[in-house]
């Protein structure tokens, strides 16, 4: 679909080394290498309990890593809260979604960097709803994404609805980094399109994207490149173009990376 | 997008859900005015729901500190006792040291905050539960303000802050002057603030709301110490009130507060409850209690009831809850 980004060369924007990850006795990562650039659209796959949504929490801040490097454009960070990820460039689209069902469409694509106004400053002033709702109903309509009334409490809205504002929440915050973890597995055909094409504009954008989902047939359409993870490591890696369905989900399956020298995975 | 189902936030049900919501509280104040003056033809009098009214000032501020603890999915039992330690401290100050009133007042509120501070770090640092932090609170702020009048009431206030309770301005009485002003400064933090706006965002959803980036321990602990300062203002009132500082008077408004909140609309599983609905909740209270008073019911029959009102309240948000995520499950998939 585009080679030309993965031909792209350079330092990556994130680079992380030898990630892993405990919860009592079980390790969930067990040494994850991981890496994308500006512009590319990375694929993590592996089967249910793979460590996928475990690998990109470490990145986003929400748990941060036991053991493990991350590094933004060559330079070792600590992710230690999803601010300091946010601060960093790195926004995330949750698979359990991170909304508040009790606030309206505005207050949640605003929440944590709601716009003020007032004569006094910090010490009395009032949220700007007006500007809040134009560059909410901007945002929704740059993406495509249609919402009726934008003060509804998202409490009364559908999965499909849902899961796109939690998408432009993260696209408005102006990342470098966008993680989506199975952004499409609420959503019918028609906005399971938009949001593939909405994924590959942020591309072009030059965003990088990590996305991760159990649906192959959108991550051929989508993904520049796809990681495999078993059992909370890395099994291999495989460029779209240079491979095939059948392929990665034997990798997923058997957890061998079968074009490594045998012993290589797992 | 499926445009058959955008709609389906206006289906009847919920709109008659949002008016009970909107509307419940006030209807049930009005239907208990109307059945006692059933019982009594002159109840609804002028004078009668002004007293109410006073009567429910200090209910009212201790709500509107509770409502906001319980929009962000929290608790406070401490406000009673909280309370009490307040006003003795006041006590302490204007009695025992003869300091000015003013600071005495100053004092209580910087007491108030300091028992929400303590509150807020025990649940947001150390991890506590809502409901065990303020508990122990509720033990401990019983035990110093006990220790700091040696178990009696303290007399000998100026007479001037009498004027607090007993005063008019414009022919309002002053308690209703105060709570207005409480009830608007606070309405601006609850829908107008950060801290509002975040406390409602933790109550729906604590997780969504830190990895929106939102500070969340620093914000519980400024709603606790923002309840703190309220149970310190509602002290004042009350000692002004009595003329005196009382230690044991506080305990059991817990009780009225959090039925307050809850009957104004406030949700235990929090991300619901607004400042109007506390102060209606307030005055159903005190009506209820006046009415209960004017029909001669003893203060022992008087607990039971305010014992059940609390359930019943709590029990319909259960319902009610339980309705609101069967239907949000629906529209979801
Ligand atoms: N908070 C946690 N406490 C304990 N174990 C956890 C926790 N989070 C994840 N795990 C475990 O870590 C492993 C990896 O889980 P993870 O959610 O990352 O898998 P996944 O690849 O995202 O799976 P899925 O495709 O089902 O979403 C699983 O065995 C899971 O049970
Ligand atoms: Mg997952």
């Amino acid at each position: 679909m585009t080679l030309a980004n993965s031909a792209a060369t350079g330092v990556p924007l994130v680079e992380m080394r030898g990630i892993s990850k405990y919860f009592g006795g079980i390790a969930a990562l067990r040494g994850v290498d991981f890496s994308v650039r500006a512009g590319e659209v990375v694929a993590l796959l592996g089967d249910n309990g793979a460590g996928k949504s475990t690998l990109i929490k470490t990145l986003s801040g929400a748990q941060p890593p036991d053991e493990g490097e991350i590094r933004i454009s060559g330079t070792p960070v600590h992710l230690d809260s999803p601010k300091a990820a946010k601060a960093a460039g790195i926004e995330t689209v949750y698979q359990d979604l991170a909304l508040c069902e009790n606030l309206d469409v505005v207050a949640n694509l605003f929440l944590g960097r709601e716009l003020k106004r007032g004569p006094l400053g910090p010490f009395f002033s009032f949220f700007d709803g007006g500007r809040m709702m134009n560059e909410a109903r901007t945002l929704l309509d740059r993406l495509n994404i249609e919402i009726p009334s934008l003060r509804t409490a998202v409490r009364h809205l559908s999965g499909g609805q849902r899961q796109s504002i939690a998408i432009a929440k993260a696209v408005y915050s102006q990342a470098r980094l966008i993680i989506m973890d199975e952004p499409t597995a609420a959503l019918g055909v028609v906005q399971t399109e938009k949001v593939l094409r909405l994924v590959r504009d942020l591309a072009a954008a030059g965003i990088a994207v990590v996305y991760i989902s159990h649906i192959m047939e959108d991550v051929f359409k989508v993904a520049d490149r796809m990681v495999v993870l078993k059992n909370g490591r890395r099994v291999g890696e495989r460029l779209t173009a240079e491979t095939d369905r059948d392929e990665i989900v034997r990798m997923m399956i058997t957890g061998v990376d079968e074009r490594a020298g045998a012993g290589a995975a797992v | 997008m499926r445009p058959s189902s955008e709609s389906s936030h206006r289906h009847p049900s919920v709109v008659v859900w949002q008016l009970v919501d909107k509307l419940g509280a006030i209807a049930v104040l009005v239907l208990i005015l109307i059945g006692m003056s059933i019982f009594y033809a002159d109840f609804v009098t002028v004078d009668n729901l002004l007293t109410i009214g006073v009567q429910a000032t200090t209910r009212a501020i201790l709500a509107i500190g509770v409502t906001l603890v319980i929009v962000s999915g929290g608790i406070d039992l401490s406000v009673g006792t909280g309370m009490s330690l307040c006003m003795v401290v006041m006590g302490v100050f204007a009695i025992n040291w003869e300091q000015s009133m003013w600071l005495a007042g100053a004092m209580a509120i910087v007491t108030g905050a300091g028992i929400g501070l303590v509150n807020g770090s025990l649940i947001a640092f150390a991890g506590l539960p809502p409901f065990i932090a303020t508990l122990g609170m509720l033990g401990i702020a019983q035990g110093i303000a006990l220790m700091l009048s040696e178990g009696y009431s303290m007399y000998g206030f100026p007479a001037e802050f009498g004027f607090v309770a007993a005063g008019t301005a414009v022919g309002i009485p002053l308690p209703l002057i105060i709570l207005a002003v409480i009830a608007l400064l606070m309405a601006y933090v609850f829908k107008q603030t950060r801290l509002g706006r975040y406390s409602y965002a933790i109550g729906g959803n604590e997780e969504g709301a830190r990895r929106a980036g939102i500070p969340v321990r620093g914000i519980k602990i400024a709603i606790y110490v923002t309840a703190g300062a309220l149970v310190g203002a509602a002290s004042i009132v009350l000692a002004s009130r009595i003329n005196s500082a009382h230690p044991g008077i506080g305990f059991g408004y817990e009780l009225d507060a959090i039925a307050a909140a809850v009957i104004g609309g406030a949700s235990l599983q929090g991300g619901r409850g607004t400042v109007g609905g506390a102060i209606i909740g307030a005055l159903i209270m005190a009506t209820i209690r006046f009415g209960l008073n004017v029909l001669g019911m003893s203060p022992f029959v008087q607990q039971i009831v305010i014992g059940a009102i609390l359930i019943a309240a709590v029990y319909l948000d259960i319902v009610r809850t339980r309705q609101e995520v069967r239907l949000s499950r629906l529209r979801a998939h």
